[in-house]
């Protein structure tokens, strides 16, 4: 019924927009040019990937042709039983290339499948631009930075277990494929350092993590960050989820040396949220005694009902922009709201999907002209798109450097402030490290 | 035989009694002093008292499933991997059941309340007892004189038979389970406290090990499971129902395990589908670190694993508590192969 709404708003867009450009482009069809689009759309992760596909089509319905060439939108789904899965996207992005009109993609939403797509859009030059991918190792060469630890040594892309960047683009290594709007992880913990010395005027963590890599990371770089603004991590442990039910020893050890909050690096699937329910009887509940994380806990409802009566207080980062705070975005919002009035069609991620659409769509329009007005090639379009530099979009500037990353590096971060699951967290504050936020 | 093996029998012999008891008791005090003293000295009386109590829920709730792994073994020398699973079970399959008795989060604990959840206990503990029966029945029984391998693999296919069809169930991440106790804490002074649910879950645990004890010690069918657990051919011969009595071991020990769920379940509120295979695992050192077969033995063991991971974690770091539980548990076993109150399996 939703699809179907959002398909009679394109089709209408469409008749409206070629009956007022149908003399300009002279209304010769010069054929059809597609935008594909790659995530998850159904099972546990539909909910986050629906709305970001909307965002696509949104922008497709805006602009339904290009220079006299018909713009199209196909999304193909990379879950398996639920959950992503890596393979189906490896074959959803061979279907792809097979498809001869298709010079853009946008996708992944899950780092791990753009690792395996990356690889084969890469033989075939077609782009891919990701709204949401935050695996610091798809664009560099390092984890984690040293100047983010304490020792300052560097956490490398092959010692976090991954492949490099140069890895994922072997066929043609020096024509980059693969480009993104999020930033990266790797920002999130000091981010939220930043936060807890700064405005929340802690002195004393206590610092937890699921001996992730992703977990230990986030805490990594929070305690490098803490410790530079000044504060002291009282203590620090890394549990393995598997086999860790109580966590109300370290607490009563980390209350005892004075901690006035934890930081937590991990998932809530790894318990993370368990351990903020059993803080209650160790420490003052709610925002006395906050909870600090990264998206690994952010905005999500089994966290806030795991955390039960101890849920206000959880302070957690996204690293992407929150696009209802960038007041240029207001109007496009109005307008996709207008377009798609079912609340769950509108997700955090969709204004970041619109600009990912727009930036090929910028692009594909450079590479026509450049032909002559003719159909491009892909490699013209990963071109252009690689040269994108303060392209205006609703969420914000975007230019990419060499690697794909954008130039904005924006983290966001949220508040859990009801013991409702199924209430929003409150957006606190971004921190935006390519401009006013520097690391300390 | 070599002069080295005849002094480690010699050591053995003399460890495995009253002696050894002793000796292993003090060494154990020793390390523990050592290890931890200047910690504890630094720490306050008041910090160690708390995590002890700490110590004593996690190692109760270890101890209920201890019992079921020790008493299967002890009947028919079985190592029943799926028995960590029916642990899941147990709590998994309260939370419906709360529900149908109407016992939902917020409520104030009256008497209805009270009597609805001695209900949902034994309703559940039932249905994971029929269960684990129907389990032996079809994955074990067949397989009794089969060779030892045969039905060792067969558990661990139940095993992930039983985490699949609850992945398939309750979703593969943390699930909510219902908050139903005060969560009322009572001074223990110099900042330590005892929480309601503490109490809760060492007062349950010592009311199902005692009736368990009674029920055994005292009933007919508790002396024909000691009996076939002693002698199987002899106990037949002597007109004991053996298919019953093994049946009868099954449904007690998952009971115990589906009472471990909704305890462990109330006292963390939450759970997940995963949750027996590690529960399974530590209760499984505990019931040999008790002595395998012993019913006060996993019990024990139950609580000093319970004890060692919340000192480790207080005092120490995660990381060295599992190193720490099996340190321990190979230095007694090395000493004392029969574990801490001896084995009490069929003699050959």
């Amino acid at each position: 019924m939703v699809r179907a709404r959002g398909l009679v708003v394109l089709i209408l867009a469409a008749f409206v927009a070629f009956g007022c450009s149908g003399t300009s482009s002279s209304s010769t069809n010069k054929g059809t040019i597609t935008i594909g689009v790659s995530l998850p759309l159904t099972g546990a992760e539909a909910s986050q990937g629906t709305p970001t596909k909307n965002g696509v089509l949104f922008y497709i319905s805006q602009h339904p042709t290009i220079d006299g060439f018909t713009l199209k939108v196909v999304s193909k789904d990379y879950a398996v039983n639920g959950s992503p899965d890596a393979s189906k996207g490896a074959a959803t992005m061979q279907e792809f290339i097979a498809d001869a009109t298709v010079l853009g993609v946008v996708g992944t939403f899950d780092s791990g499948v753009a690792r395996a797509e990356i690889p084969l859009a890469n033989q075939a030059y077609l782009a891919m631009i990701s709204p949401a991918n935050t695996n610091p190792c798809l664009t560099k060469t390092v984890y984690i930075p040293g100047s983010l630890r304490s020792n300052g040594q560097d956490v490398t892309c092959k010692a976090a277990g991954l492949p490099a960047p140069a890895d994922l683009r072997k066929t043609y290594p020096d024509k980059n494929n693969y480009f993104r709007l999020a930033t990266t992880d790797d920002l999130q913990g000091p981010a939220n350092s930043l936060y807890a010395f700064n405005t929340l005027k802690l002195t004393k963590v206590a610092v937890i993590s699921n001996n992730s890599v992703y977990g230990k990371g986030i805490a990594d770089t929070f305690t490098a960050e803490f410790v530079k603004l000044g504060g002291t991590v009282v203590k620090r442990q890394d549990y393995d989820p598997a086999n860790t039910n109580d966590f109300k020893a370290f607490l009563t050890s980390a209350k005892a040396l004075g901690a006035q909050a934890i930081y937590y690096g991990g998932l809530s699937a790894d318990k993370g949220c368990v351990i903020r329910q059993q803080m209650i009887g160790i420490f003052p509940t709610g925002e006395a005694t906050p909870f600090l994380g990264g998206d690994g806990i952010a905005q999500d409802p089994t966290c806030t009902r795991t955390a039960g009566q101890n849920a206000v207080g959880i302070f957690a980062t996204v690293a992407s922009v929150n696009p209802d705070q960038v007041p240029a975005a207001s109007t496009t919002i109005a307008a996709f709201k207008a377009a798609y009035p079912t609340k769950s069609d509108y997700g955090s991620y969709t204004m970041v999907a619109y600009d990912c659409a727009g930036v090929i769509v910028a692009a594909i329009d450079r590479a026509i002209k450049a032909n002559n007005g003719n159909m491009p090639t892909r490699d013209a379009v990963r071109a252009e798109i690689a040269k994108t530099s303060g392209y205006a979009g609703v969420t914000g500037t975007v230019g990419f450097n060499a690697a794909g990353d954008n130039s904005a590096a924006i983290v966001s971060l949220y508040e859990d402030k009801s013991t409702d699951p199924n209430a929003d967290w409150a957006y606190i504050k971004a921190y935006d490290f390519n401009g006013a936020d520097k690391l300390g | 035989m070599p002069a080295h093996l005849a002094t480690l029998t010699r050591v053995r012999s003399t460890l495995s009694g009253s002696v050894g008891s002793w000796l292993l008791a003090a060494l154990a005090v020793l390390i523990i002093v050592v290890a931890l003293g200047p910690r504890v000295a630094s720490q306050g009386p008041s910090f160690f008292l708390q995590i002890m109590t700490y110590g004593f829920t996690d190692g109760a709730i270890y101890a209920l499933v201890a019992i079921g792994y020790t008493m299967v073994y002890g009947i028919i020398e079985l190592i029943n991997f799926a028995h960590g699973d029916v642990f899941t079970l147990g709590a998994a399959v309260s939370i419906p059941i709360f529900g149908a008795f109407g016992l939902a989060e917020g409520n104030a604990l009256g008497l209805l309340s009270v009597l609805a959840l001695v209900a949902a206990f034994a309703i559940t503990m039932v249905l994971v007892g029929v269960l684990n029966v129907a389990i032996e029945r079809i994955a074990y029984r067949p397989l009794r004189n089969a060779p030892r391998l045969a039905p060792l693999i067969t558990a661990v296919g139940v095993s992930f038979m039983l985490e699949g069809i609850m992945a398939l169930w309750i979703g593969n991440s943390t699930v909510h389970y219902p908050d139903l106790l005060p969560s009322t804490r009572y001074s223990l002074g110099g900042g330590a406290s005892l929480g309601f649910k503490d109490i809760f879950v060492v007062v349950v645990a010592v009311i199902l090990v005692a009736a368990l004890t009674a029920f055994i010690g005292r009933t007919k069918l508790g002396t024909a499971m000691r009996a076939t657990a002693q002698d199987k051919e002899a106990a037949q011969l002597m007109g004991i129902d053996i298919n019953r009595t093994i049946a009868a071991t099954f449904f007690i020990g998952a009971a115990l395990a589906g009472a471990g769920g909704i305890v462990f379940g109330l006292y963390y509120n939450s759970i997940n589908f995963q949750l027996g295979f590690s529960a399974g695992l530590f209760a499984f050192t505990a019931a040999v670190f008790g002595g395998i077969g012993n019913i006060q033995g996993a019990a024990l063991g139950g609580l000093i694993i319970g004890l060692v991971r919340a000192f480790s974690d207080g005092y120490l770091r995660s990381e060295w508590t599992d190193v720490l539980i099996f340190a321990i548990l190979i230095l007694v076993l090395v000493f004392r192969p029969t574990g801490l109150l001896g084995m009490r399996v069929p003699e050959k």
